[in-house]
Protein backbone atom coordinates (compact mmCIF):
# COMPACT_ATOMS: atom_id res chain seq x y z
CA UNK A 1 0.00 0.00 0.00
CA UNK A 2 1.76 3.37 -0.70
CA UNK A 3 0.66 6.41 0.63
CA UNK A 4 2.18 10.18 0.41
CA UNK A 5 1.80 11.14 4.51
CA UNK A 6 4.40 10.09 6.73
CA UNK A 7 3.53 6.53 8.80
CA UNK A 8 0.75 6.77 11.35
CA UNK A 9 -1.64 9.80 11.74
CA UNK A 10 -0.10 12.36 14.08
CA UNK A 11 -2.99 14.25 16.44
CA UNK A 12 -2.22 17.81 14.60
CA UNK A 13 -0.69 16.54 10.91
CA UNK A 14 -1.65 19.11 8.30
CA UNK A 15 -3.19 21.26 11.21
CA UNK A 16 -1.25 24.43 10.23
CA UNK A 17 -2.10 24.54 6.35
CA UNK A 18 -5.32 24.12 7.04
CA UNK A 19 -5.51 26.62 8.90
CA UNK A 20 -3.62 28.72 6.44
CA UNK A 21 -7.04 27.39 4.23
CA UNK A 22 -8.86 28.83 6.73
CA UNK A 23 -7.42 31.91 6.81
CA UNK A 24 -7.36 32.46 3.22
CA UNK A 25 -10.62 31.98 3.08
CA UNK A 26 -12.09 34.26 6.01
CA UNK A 27 -9.47 37.32 4.21
CA UNK A 28 -11.90 37.22 1.60
CA UNK A 29 -14.69 38.95 3.77
CA UNK A 30 -13.19 42.44 4.12
CA UNK A 31 -16.23 44.00 5.01
CA UNK A 32 -17.13 41.34 7.62
CA UNK A 33 -13.84 41.76 9.70
CA UNK A 34 -14.51 45.48 9.97
CA UNK A 35 -18.47 45.36 10.77
CA UNK A 36 -16.82 42.34 13.70
CA UNK A 37 -17.02 45.68 15.87
CA UNK A 38 -19.89 47.54 15.66
CA UNK A 39 -21.58 46.07 18.65
CA UNK A 40 -18.81 46.50 20.62
CA UNK A 41 -18.40 49.87 19.13
CA UNK A 42 -21.97 50.92 19.42
CA UNK A 43 -22.07 49.55 23.46
CA UNK A 44 -18.69 51.78 24.02
CA UNK A 45 -20.65 54.81 22.81
CA UNK A 46 -23.28 53.92 24.90
CA UNK A 47 -20.80 53.87 28.03
CA UNK A 48 -19.22 56.86 27.37
CA UNK A 49 -22.21 58.95 27.09
CA UNK A 50 -23.64 57.30 30.17
CA UNK A 51 -20.63 57.30 32.46
CA UNK A 52 -17.16 58.33 30.72
CA UNK A 53 -15.11 56.84 33.48
CA UNK A 54 -16.14 53.55 32.87
CA UNK A 55 -14.75 53.76 29.26
CA UNK A 56 -11.45 51.70 30.40
CA UNK A 57 -13.67 48.80 31.59
CA UNK A 58 -15.82 49.02 28.78
CA UNK A 59 -12.56 48.83 26.69
CA UNK A 60 -11.31 46.12 28.13
CA UNK A 61 -14.46 44.22 28.03
CA UNK A 62 -14.87 44.67 24.66
CA UNK A 63 -11.57 43.05 23.68
CA UNK A 64 -13.24 39.71 26.17
CA UNK A 65 -16.38 40.14 24.71
CA UNK A 66 -14.88 39.78 20.76
CA UNK A 67 -13.13 37.15 21.18
CA UNK A 68 -16.47 35.20 22.87
CA UNK A 69 -17.84 36.38 19.79
CA UNK A 70 -15.78 34.36 17.90
CA UNK A 71 -17.08 31.45 18.73
CA UNK A 72 -20.39 32.23 16.85
CA UNK A 73 -17.96 32.74 13.63
CA UNK A 74 -16.92 29.46 14.57
CA UNK A 75 -20.12 27.95 14.77
CA UNK A 76 -21.20 29.54 11.69
CA UNK A 77 -18.10 28.90 9.86
CA UNK A 78 -17.84 25.41 10.91
CA UNK A 79 -22.18 24.40 10.09
CA UNK A 80 -21.65 26.36 6.51
CA UNK A 81 -18.66 24.18 5.32
CA UNK A 82 -20.38 21.37 6.68
CA UNK A 83 -23.85 21.51 5.25
CA UNK A 84 -23.06 23.74 1.98
CA UNK A 85 -19.58 22.50 1.32
CA UNK A 86 -19.20 19.31 2.51
CA UNK A 87 -15.33 20.35 3.58
CA UNK A 88 -15.68 17.88 6.36
CA UNK A 89 -15.99 15.05 4.37
CA UNK A 90 -13.24 16.41 1.71
CA UNK A 91 -10.44 16.90 4.80
CA UNK A 92 -11.41 14.24 7.36
CA UNK A 93 -11.93 11.39 4.98
CA UNK A 94 -7.60 12.13 5.11
CA UNK A 95 -5.09 11.93 7.32
CA UNK A 96 -5.91 16.03 9.02
CA UNK A 97 -7.51 14.67 12.21
CA UNK A 98 -10.90 15.45 13.45
CA UNK A 99 -8.86 17.71 16.34
CA UNK A 100 -7.08 19.33 13.67
CA UNK A 101 -9.74 20.23 11.81
CA UNK A 102 -11.54 21.68 14.65
CA UNK A 103 -8.30 23.33 16.11
CA UNK A 104 -7.21 25.17 12.03
CA UNK A 105 -10.81 26.23 11.46
CA UNK A 106 -11.16 27.93 15.24
CA UNK A 107 -7.88 29.61 14.98
CA UNK A 108 -7.85 30.58 11.92
CA UNK A 109 -10.97 32.43 12.09
CA UNK A 110 -9.25 33.72 15.26
CA UNK A 111 -6.03 35.50 13.14
CA UNK A 112 -8.16 37.00 10.93
CA UNK A 113 -10.74 38.67 13.23
CA UNK A 114 -7.99 39.52 15.34
CA UNK A 115 -6.41 42.95 14.35
CA UNK A 116 -9.63 44.68 15.31
CA UNK A 117 -9.96 43.45 18.16
CA UNK A 118 -5.74 44.14 19.15
CA UNK A 119 -6.39 47.85 18.07
CA UNK A 120 -8.99 47.97 20.92
CA UNK A 121 -6.41 46.20 23.28
CA UNK A 122 -4.05 48.54 22.30
CA UNK A 123 -6.62 51.95 22.86
CA UNK A 124 -7.94 50.07 26.74
CA UNK A 125 -4.17 49.93 27.17
CA UNK A 126 -3.61 53.55 26.66
CA UNK A 127 -6.78 54.87 28.46
CA UNK A 128 -6.15 52.64 31.42
CA UNK A 129 -2.21 52.54 31.55
CA UNK A 130 -2.27 48.49 31.67
CA UNK A 131 1.28 47.35 33.30
CA UNK A 132 2.69 44.82 31.50
CA UNK A 133 1.65 42.27 34.03
CA UNK A 134 -1.71 43.76 33.15
CA UNK A 135 -1.18 43.11 29.59
CA UNK A 136 -0.29 39.71 29.93
CA UNK A 137 -3.31 38.91 32.49
CA UNK A 138 -5.40 41.13 30.08
CA UNK A 139 -3.94 38.09 27.05
CA UNK A 140 -4.11 35.35 28.81
CA UNK A 141 -7.97 36.06 29.69
CA UNK A 142 -8.49 36.69 26.22
CA UNK A 143 -7.46 33.56 25.00
CA UNK A 144 -8.86 31.28 27.91
CA UNK A 145 -12.49 32.84 26.82
CA UNK A 146 -11.86 32.28 23.12
CA UNK A 147 -11.11 28.91 23.67
CA UNK A 148 -14.57 28.59 25.83
CA UNK A 149 -16.64 29.96 22.63
CA UNK A 150 -14.14 28.60 20.02
CA UNK A 151 -15.31 24.72 21.57
CA UNK A 152 -18.41 25.85 22.38
CA UNK A 153 -19.14 27.11 18.55
CA UNK A 154 -17.71 24.21 17.03
CA UNK A 155 -20.08 22.03 19.47
CA UNK A 156 -22.98 23.73 18.47
CA UNK A 157 -21.94 23.60 14.91
CA UNK A 158 -22.65 19.91 15.09
CA UNK A 159 -26.18 20.15 15.88
CA UNK A 160 -27.85 22.03 13.09
CA UNK A 161 -28.99 20.44 9.49
CA UNK A 162 -29.70 23.69 7.47
CA UNK A 163 -28.09 27.44 7.68
CA UNK A 164 -31.54 29.00 8.45
CA UNK A 165 -31.29 27.85 11.58
CA UNK A 166 -27.88 28.69 12.57
CA UNK A 167 -28.90 32.39 11.32
CA UNK A 168 -31.80 32.99 13.84
CA UNK A 169 -29.79 30.77 16.72
CA UNK A 170 -26.20 31.48 17.09
CA UNK A 171 -25.93 35.90 17.27
CA UNK A 172 -28.71 34.81 20.05
CA UNK A 173 -26.05 32.71 22.78
CA UNK A 174 -22.77 34.99 22.04
CA UNK A 175 -24.61 38.09 22.30
CA UNK A 176 -26.43 37.38 25.28
CA UNK A 177 -24.35 35.87 26.93
CA UNK A 178 -21.58 38.65 25.99
CA UNK A 179 -23.54 41.62 26.23
CA UNK A 180 -26.18 41.01 29.59
CA UNK A 181 -23.41 40.30 32.50
CA UNK A 182 -21.11 42.69 33.49
CA UNK A 183 -18.25 42.70 30.88
CA UNK A 184 -18.60 45.89 29.98
CA UNK A 185 -20.04 47.65 33.22
CA UNK A 186 -18.30 46.73 36.43
CA UNK A 187 -18.99 43.44 38.70
CA UNK A 188 -20.09 45.40 41.69
CA UNK A 189 -23.12 47.12 39.27
CA UNK A 190 -24.24 43.86 39.23
CA UNK A 191 -26.67 42.22 41.92
CA UNK A 192 -24.86 40.17 44.56
CA UNK A 193 -27.23 37.29 44.54
CA UNK A 194 -26.84 36.41 41.07
CA UNK A 195 -22.91 37.02 41.13
CA UNK A 196 -22.03 33.11 41.04
CA UNK A 197 -23.93 32.93 38.16
CA UNK A 198 -22.09 35.31 35.49
CA UNK A 199 -18.54 34.15 37.68
CA UNK A 200 -19.04 31.07 35.55
CA UNK A 201 -19.83 32.59 32.39
CA UNK A 202 -16.12 33.11 30.84
CA UNK A 203 -16.55 36.30 29.58
CA UNK A 204 -18.30 37.78 32.52
CA UNK A 205 -15.64 35.86 34.64
CA UNK A 206 -12.50 37.18 33.02
CA UNK A 207 -13.77 40.64 32.73
CA UNK A 208 -14.37 40.19 36.77
CA UNK A 209 -10.77 39.74 37.10
CA UNK A 210 -9.48 42.41 34.49
CA UNK A 211 -11.31 44.76 36.61
CA UNK A 212 -10.52 43.33 39.63
CA UNK A 213 -6.45 43.47 38.33
CA UNK A 214 -6.59 47.30 37.50
CA UNK A 215 -8.24 48.35 40.88
CA UNK A 216 -11.63 49.32 39.38
CA UNK A 217 -13.82 46.97 41.78
CA UNK A 218 -12.76 45.49 44.89
CA UNK A 219 -15.12 42.22 45.10
CA UNK A 220 -14.31 40.10 47.57
CA UNK A 221 -11.33 37.43 47.44
CA UNK A 222 -13.94 34.58 46.81
CA UNK A 223 -16.07 35.91 43.97
CA UNK A 224 -12.48 36.71 42.24
CA UNK A 225 -11.29 32.78 42.93
CA UNK A 226 -14.63 31.79 41.61
CA UNK A 227 -14.60 33.53 38.58
CA UNK A 228 -10.94 32.09 38.05
CA UNK A 229 -11.06 28.46 39.07
CA UNK A 230 -14.42 28.77 37.08
CA UNK A 231 -12.58 29.93 33.69
CA UNK A 232 -10.11 27.39 33.77
CA UNK A 233 -12.06 24.58 34.31
CA UNK A 234 -13.83 25.29 31.65
CA UNK A 235 -11.50 26.47 29.71
CA UNK A 236 -9.28 22.75 29.75
CA UNK A 237 -13.58 21.08 30.37
CA UNK A 238 -14.69 22.65 27.16
CA UNK A 239 -11.50 22.04 24.45
CA UNK A 240 -11.64 18.52 26.09
CA UNK A 241 -14.97 17.89 25.19
CA UNK A 242 -15.02 19.79 21.78
CA UNK A 243 -12.01 17.43 20.56
CA UNK A 244 -13.91 14.61 22.03
CA UNK A 245 -16.98 15.74 20.21
CA UNK A 246 -14.84 16.80 16.75
CA UNK A 247 -13.60 13.12 17.20
CA UNK A 248 -16.97 11.92 17.61
CA UNK A 249 -18.95 13.36 15.09
CA UNK A 250 -16.12 13.07 12.63
CA UNK A 251 -18.25 9.99 11.57
CA UNK A 252 -22.17 10.42 11.64
CA UNK A 253 -23.70 7.73 13.47
CA UNK B 1 -0.18 -7.28 3.36
CA UNK B 2 -3.28 -7.93 0.93
CA UNK B 3 -4.09 -7.91 -2.44
CA UNK B 4 -7.63 -6.90 -1.73
CA UNK B 5 -8.24 -3.01 -1.52
CA UNK B 6 -11.59 -3.35 -0.28
CA UNK B 7 -13.60 -6.23 1.35
CA UNK B 8 -17.15 -5.46 2.22
CA UNK B 9 -19.03 -8.32 4.87
CA UNK B 10 -22.95 -8.12 5.37
CA UNK B 11 -22.92 -4.56 5.69
CA UNK B 12 -25.90 -2.85 6.73
CA UNK B 13 -26.81 0.65 7.33
CA UNK B 14 -30.30 1.81 9.15
CA UNK B 15 -31.20 5.12 9.18
CA UNK B 16 -33.08 5.88 12.74
CA UNK B 17 -34.46 9.69 12.99
CA UNK B 18 -37.05 10.53 15.38
CA UNK B 19 -40.53 10.95 14.54
CA UNK B 20 -39.58 9.18 11.09
CA UNK B 21 -39.84 5.50 10.69
CA UNK B 22 -36.23 3.89 10.58
CA UNK B 23 -34.85 3.47 6.45
CA UNK B 24 -32.64 0.67 5.76
CA UNK B 25 -30.16 1.92 3.38
CA UNK B 26 -27.93 -0.96 3.32
CA UNK B 27 -29.33 -4.71 3.92
CA UNK B 28 -26.61 -6.59 3.72
CA UNK B 29 -23.63 -5.77 1.09
CA UNK B 30 -20.85 -8.31 0.35
CA UNK B 31 -18.18 -7.14 -1.86
CA UNK B 32 -14.97 -7.28 -3.11
CA UNK B 33 -12.13 -5.00 -4.72
CA UNK B 34 -8.85 -5.60 -5.59
CA UNK B 35 -5.64 -3.37 -5.61
CA UNK B 36 -5.67 -1.20 -8.42
CA UNK B 37 -8.95 -1.80 -9.62
CA UNK B 38 -11.66 0.37 -10.87
CA UNK B 39 -15.30 -0.14 -9.52
CA UNK B 40 -18.80 1.80 -9.91
CA UNK B 41 -21.84 1.17 -7.94
CA UNK B 42 -24.53 1.75 -9.79
CA UNK B 43 -28.41 2.22 -8.85
CA UNK B 44 -31.33 3.93 -8.63
CA UNK B 45 -31.92 7.33 -6.61
CA UNK B 46 -31.91 6.12 -2.82
CA UNK B 47 -30.27 2.24 -3.61
CA UNK B 48 -27.73 2.88 -0.79
CA UNK B 49 -24.32 3.61 -3.02
CA UNK B 50 -23.69 7.04 -0.71
CA UNK B 51 -24.49 4.88 2.57
CA UNK B 52 -21.86 2.91 1.11
CA UNK B 53 -18.95 5.04 -0.15
CA UNK B 54 -19.81 6.88 3.46
CA UNK B 55 -19.31 3.76 5.60
CA UNK B 56 -15.81 2.88 3.46
CA UNK B 57 -14.77 6.19 3.58
CA UNK B 58 -14.95 6.07 7.52
CA UNK B 59 -17.78 8.80 7.44
CA UNK B 60 -20.57 7.00 8.51
CA UNK B 61 -20.66 4.11 11.03
CA UNK B 62 -22.58 0.87 9.90
CA UNK B 63 -25.19 -0.96 11.79
CA UNK B 64 -23.73 -4.21 11.47
CA UNK B 65 -21.51 -6.09 9.03
CA UNK B 66 -17.32 -4.71 8.32
CA UNK B 67 -15.41 -3.26 5.67
CA UNK B 68 -12.12 -2.87 5.66
CA UNK B 69 -9.58 -0.92 3.55
CA UNK B 70 -6.38 -2.83 3.08
CA UNK B 71 -7.10 -5.12 5.51
CA UNK B 72 -7.86 -2.75 8.20
CA UNK B 73 -11.07 -2.13 9.47
CA UNK B 74 -12.80 1.16 8.63
CA UNK B 75 -15.00 1.03 12.18
CA UNK B 76 -12.32 -0.05 14.43
CA UNK B 77 -9.35 1.91 12.95
CA UNK B 78 -10.71 4.86 10.60
CA UNK B 79 -7.58 6.36 12.16
CA UNK B 80 -4.94 4.13 10.40
CA UNK B 81 -6.93 3.85 7.00
CA UNK B 82 -8.21 7.73 6.87
CA UNK B 83 -4.00 8.30 5.41
CA UNK B 84 -4.51 5.73 2.47
CA UNK B 85 -7.86 7.38 1.11
CA UNK B 86 -9.64 10.72 -0.54
CA UNK B 87 -13.10 11.20 -1.41
CA UNK B 88 -14.57 13.48 -3.78
CA UNK B 89 -18.16 13.77 -1.53
CA UNK B 90 -21.39 13.92 -3.16
CA UNK B 91 -22.34 17.55 -3.87
CA UNK B 92 -19.16 18.97 -2.57
CA UNK B 93 -18.05 22.58 -3.20
CA UNK B 94 -14.72 23.85 -3.60
CA UNK B 95 -13.66 27.21 -0.87
CA UNK B 96 -15.98 29.90 -2.88
CA UNK B 97 -13.10 32.40 -1.99
CA UNK B 98 -10.22 29.95 -2.94
CA UNK B 99 -8.74 29.95 -6.41
CA UNK B 100 -8.88 26.35 -7.57
CA UNK B 101 -4.92 26.35 -7.59
CA UNK B 102 -5.07 27.60 -3.75
CA UNK B 103 -7.63 24.89 -3.29
CA UNK B 104 -5.67 22.01 -4.55
CA UNK B 105 -2.34 23.36 -3.20
CA UNK B 106 -3.94 23.78 0.46
CA UNK B 107 -5.69 20.69 0.59
CA UNK B 108 -2.49 18.65 -0.66
CA UNK B 109 -0.62 20.56 2.07
CA UNK B 110 -2.78 19.95 4.81
CA UNK B 111 -2.59 16.02 3.64
CA UNK B 112 1.18 16.41 4.80
CA UNK B 113 2.80 16.43 1.22
CA UNK B 114 5.69 18.96 0.80
CA UNK B 115 5.36 22.74 -0.20
CA UNK B 116 7.16 21.43 -3.95
CA UNK B 117 4.93 17.79 -3.90
CA UNK B 118 1.99 20.04 -3.82
CA UNK B 119 2.70 22.49 -6.31
CA UNK B 120 4.01 20.00 -8.80
CA UNK B 121 0.63 17.90 -8.22
CA UNK B 122 -1.73 21.06 -7.96
CA UNK B 123 -0.44 21.87 -11.41
CA UNK B 124 -0.56 18.85 -12.87
CA UNK B 125 -3.98 18.02 -11.52
CA UNK B 126 -5.31 21.74 -12.57
CA UNK B 127 -4.14 21.07 -16.30
CA UNK B 128 -5.50 17.75 -16.53
CA UNK B 129 -8.75 19.08 -15.54
CA UNK B 130 -8.22 21.69 -17.87
CA UNK B 131 -8.55 24.49 -15.35
CA UNK B 132 -4.93 26.19 -16.09
CA UNK B 133 -6.99 29.01 -17.43
CA UNK B 134 -9.55 29.33 -14.09
CA UNK B 135 -6.64 28.72 -11.82
CA UNK B 136 -6.39 31.93 -10.57
CA UNK B 137 -10.02 32.78 -10.17
CA UNK B 138 -12.03 32.74 -7.19
CA UNK B 139 -14.38 29.51 -7.32
CA UNK B 140 -17.18 31.59 -6.64
CA UNK B 141 -16.64 32.63 -9.54
CA UNK B 142 -17.02 29.81 -11.87
CA UNK B 143 -19.40 27.50 -13.18
CA UNK B 144 -20.92 24.44 -11.61
CA UNK B 145 -19.23 22.68 -13.86
CA UNK B 146 -15.98 24.26 -13.09
CA UNK B 147 -16.48 24.12 -9.48
CA UNK B 148 -17.37 20.12 -10.10
CA UNK B 149 -13.87 20.29 -12.41
CA UNK B 150 -11.93 21.78 -9.31
CA UNK B 151 -13.44 19.30 -6.71
CA UNK B 152 -12.41 16.50 -8.62
CA UNK B 153 -8.75 17.86 -9.21
CA UNK B 154 -8.31 18.22 -5.99
CA UNK B 155 -8.87 14.50 -4.83
CA UNK B 156 -7.08 13.48 -7.68
CA UNK B 157 -4.01 15.34 -6.84
CA UNK B 158 -3.11 13.68 -3.42
CA UNK B 159 -2.72 10.16 -5.78
CA UNK B 160 -4.55 8.27 -2.69
CA UNK B 161 -4.09 4.41 -3.08
CA UNK B 162 -7.85 4.35 -2.59
CA UNK B 163 -10.19 7.13 -4.04
CA UNK B 164 -13.60 7.24 -3.52
CA UNK B 165 -15.72 9.50 -6.11
CA UNK B 166 -19.64 10.10 -5.33
CA UNK B 167 -20.80 11.32 -8.87
CA UNK B 168 -17.47 12.52 -9.73
CA UNK B 169 -18.62 14.22 -13.38
CA UNK B 170 -22.23 16.05 -12.19
CA UNK B 171 -22.84 18.90 -14.18
CA UNK B 172 -19.46 18.23 -16.15
CA UNK B 173 -19.34 18.92 -19.93
CA UNK B 174 -18.33 15.66 -22.23
CA UNK B 175 -14.98 16.65 -22.49
CA UNK B 176 -14.74 17.26 -18.71
CA UNK B 177 -15.93 14.37 -17.89
CA UNK B 178 -13.67 12.53 -20.58
CA UNK B 179 -10.60 14.66 -18.72
CA UNK B 180 -11.94 12.42 -15.46
CA UNK B 181 -11.84 9.50 -16.54
CA UNK B 182 -8.57 9.97 -18.46
CA UNK B 183 -6.94 10.91 -15.33
CA UNK B 184 -8.59 7.97 -13.25
CA UNK B 185 -7.43 5.28 -15.94
CA UNK B 186 -3.82 7.00 -15.30
CA UNK B 187 -4.32 6.99 -11.75
CA UNK B 188 -5.32 3.30 -11.78
CA UNK B 189 -2.07 2.36 -14.03
CA UNK B 190 0.21 4.06 -11.62
CA UNK B 191 -1.45 1.19 -8.48
CA UNK B 192 -4.34 3.41 -7.10
CA UNK B 193 -7.89 1.89 -6.27
CA UNK B 194 -11.03 3.76 -7.53
CA UNK B 195 -14.58 2.99 -6.33
CA UNK B 196 -17.10 5.51 -7.98
CA UNK B 197 -20.77 6.18 -7.88
CA UNK B 198 -22.80 7.39 -11.24
CA UNK B 199 -25.70 7.94 -12.69
CA UNK B 200 -24.08 8.02 -16.35
CA UNK B 201 -24.06 4.49 -17.20
CA UNK B 202 -21.78 5.35 -20.26
CA UNK B 203 -19.46 6.43 -17.99
CA UNK B 204 -19.36 3.40 -16.23
CA UNK B 205 -19.49 1.57 -19.29
CA UNK B 206 -16.19 3.30 -20.54
CA UNK B 207 -14.20 3.50 -16.97
CA UNK B 208 -14.84 0.43 -14.65
CA UNK B 209 -13.30 -2.81 -14.93
CA UNK B 210 -15.97 -4.44 -12.44
CA UNK B 211 -19.38 -2.98 -11.90
CA UNK B 212 -21.94 -3.56 -8.86
CA UNK B 213 -25.48 -2.68 -9.49
CA UNK B 214 -27.12 -2.12 -6.09
CA UNK B 215 -31.20 -1.76 -5.05
CA UNK B 216 -32.80 -1.63 -2.13
CA UNK B 217 -29.68 -2.19 0.31
CA UNK B 218 -28.46 -5.31 -1.56
CA UNK B 219 -25.88 -5.95 -4.55
CA UNK B 220 -28.28 -7.35 -7.25
CA UNK B 221 -25.71 -8.13 -9.49
CA UNK B 222 -21.72 -8.27 -9.86
CA UNK B 223 -19.23 -8.13 -13.24
CA UNK B 224 -17.58 -6.53 -15.88
CA UNK B 225 -19.86 -4.05 -18.28
CA UNK B 226 -19.38 -7.21 -21.17
CA UNK B 227 -21.10 -9.50 -18.57
CA UNK B 228 -23.91 -7.66 -17.94
CA UNK B 229 -24.90 -6.68 -21.34
CA UNK B 230 -24.30 -10.78 -21.90
CA UNK B 231 -27.03 -11.55 -18.99
CA UNK B 232 -29.56 -8.99 -20.98
CA UNK B 233 -30.03 -12.16 -23.67
CA UNK B 234 -28.67 -11.07 -26.70
CA UNK B 235 -26.16 -8.27 -27.77
CA UNK B 236 -28.68 -6.86 -30.34
CA UNK B 237 -31.57 -4.42 -29.23
CA UNK B 238 -34.27 -4.03 -31.65
CA UNK B 239 -36.65 -0.99 -31.47
CA UNK B 240 -39.65 -1.07 -33.44
CA UNK B 241 -42.54 2.16 -33.10
CA UNK B 242 -45.98 1.05 -32.58
CA UNK B 243 -44.63 -2.48 -32.15
CA UNK B 244 -45.99 -3.50 -28.47
CA UNK B 245 -49.58 -4.44 -30.26
CA UNK B 246 -47.57 -7.06 -32.61
CA UNK B 247 -45.26 -8.04 -29.30
CA UNK B 248 -47.09 -12.04 -29.33
CA UNK B 249 -44.74 -12.04 -33.17
CA UNK B 250 -41.54 -11.19 -31.19
CA UNK B 251 -41.70 -13.46 -28.27
CA UNK B 252 -39.63 -16.12 -29.74
CA UNK B 253 -36.70 -13.94 -30.98
CA UNK B 254 -35.85 -12.87 -26.82
CA UNK B 255 -36.92 -10.26 -24.21
CA UNK B 256 -39.32 -8.17 -25.44
CA UNK B 257 -39.46 -5.17 -23.38
CA UNK B 258 -42.84 -2.64 -24.26
CA UNK B 259 -42.25 1.23 -23.90
CA UNK B 260 -45.71 2.89 -24.48
CA UNK B 261 -46.57 1.96 -28.35
CA UNK B 262 -42.93 0.91 -29.03
CA UNK B 263 -41.09 -2.13 -28.75
CA UNK B 264 -37.79 -3.28 -27.91
CA UNK B 265 -36.50 -6.80 -28.59
CA UNK B 266 -33.20 -7.83 -27.36
CA UNK B 267 -32.32 -10.70 -29.89
CA UNK B 268 -29.13 -12.35 -30.69
CA UNK B 269 -27.34 -11.36 -33.95
CA UNK B 270 -28.07 -14.90 -35.76
CA UNK B 271 -31.77 -13.99 -35.54
CA UNK B 272 -31.77 -10.84 -36.75
CA UNK B 273 -32.44 -11.66 -40.72
CA UNK B 274 -35.26 -13.69 -39.68
CA UNK B 275 -36.89 -11.27 -36.47
CA UNK B 276 -36.73 -8.15 -39.80
CA UNK B 277 -38.28 -10.38 -42.06
CA UNK B 278 -41.38 -10.67 -39.15
CA UNK B 279 -41.41 -6.75 -38.68
CA UNK B 280 -41.41 -6.15 -42.48
CA UNK B 281 -44.37 -8.20 -42.33
CA UNK B 282 -46.29 -6.72 -39.81
CA UNK B 283 -45.26 -3.23 -41.88
CA UNK B 284 -42.94 -2.08 -38.52
CA UNK B 285 -40.09 -0.25 -39.31
CA UNK B 286 -36.97 -0.94 -36.99
CA UNK B 287 -33.63 0.54 -35.44
CA UNK B 288 -31.00 -2.02 -34.66
CA UNK B 289 -27.83 -1.20 -32.27
CA UNK B 290 -25.67 -2.65 -29.72
CA UNK B 291 -27.44 -3.48 -26.33
CA UNK B 292 -26.48 -1.13 -23.65
CA UNK B 293 -25.60 -0.91 -20.32
CA UNK B 294 -28.80 0.80 -19.65
CA UNK B 295 -30.48 -2.27 -21.03
CA UNK B 296 -28.76 -4.39 -18.35
CA UNK B 297 -29.42 -1.62 -15.70
CA UNK B 298 -32.90 -1.89 -16.65
CA UNK B 299 -33.02 -5.32 -16.52
CA UNK B 300 -32.16 -6.10 -13.23
CA UNK B 301 -33.42 -3.10 -11.28
CA UNK B 302 -36.32 -3.96 -13.24
CA UNK B 303 -36.54 -7.31 -11.69
CA UNK B 304 -35.86 -6.47 -8.40
CA UNK B 305 -38.95 -4.12 -8.74
CA UNK B 306 -41.03 -6.61 -9.64
CA UNK B 307 -39.82 -8.45 -6.25
CA UNK B 308 -41.15 -5.82 -4.79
Amino acid sequence: MRSESVGWPRPFQGLTAFLWTEVLVQAHEELAMATSMVVQGVLLVFVWILDPTLIGVALLGAVLFSMFTMGQRVLNEAAYLRIDHKANELYLAGPLTAEGYFLGLSAGVMIVYLPPVVIVGILAGLVVHLTLVEVGLLIVLAFGVWVCAASIGYIFSTAFRENRAIWAYSSLFFNVFGVLPPVFYPLTKFPVALRPIVLLMPPSAAAAILQTAIGAVRPPAGEITLAAVGLVVEAVLLFALAVYWARRTARER
Amino acid sequence: MTDLALRSVGLRKTYRTKGSPPVEALAGVTLEVRSGERVALLGRNGAGKTTFLRIASTLLRPTAGAVEIFGVDVDQHPERVRPYIAVVPQEGKPFFHLTPREQVYTYLRARGLSRETGKARAEAALEAMGLTDFADRLAITLSGGQRQRTMVATVLATEAPFLFLDEPTIGMDPFARRSVWASLRALSRRGSTIMLTTHYLDEADELSERLYIIDRGVVRVSGTSEELKRSVGGTLKVHMPGGAAEIERFRSFGRCVPDGTGLTVIAAPERLGELMGVAVAAHLTATVGPVTLEEAFLNVVGRSIDEE
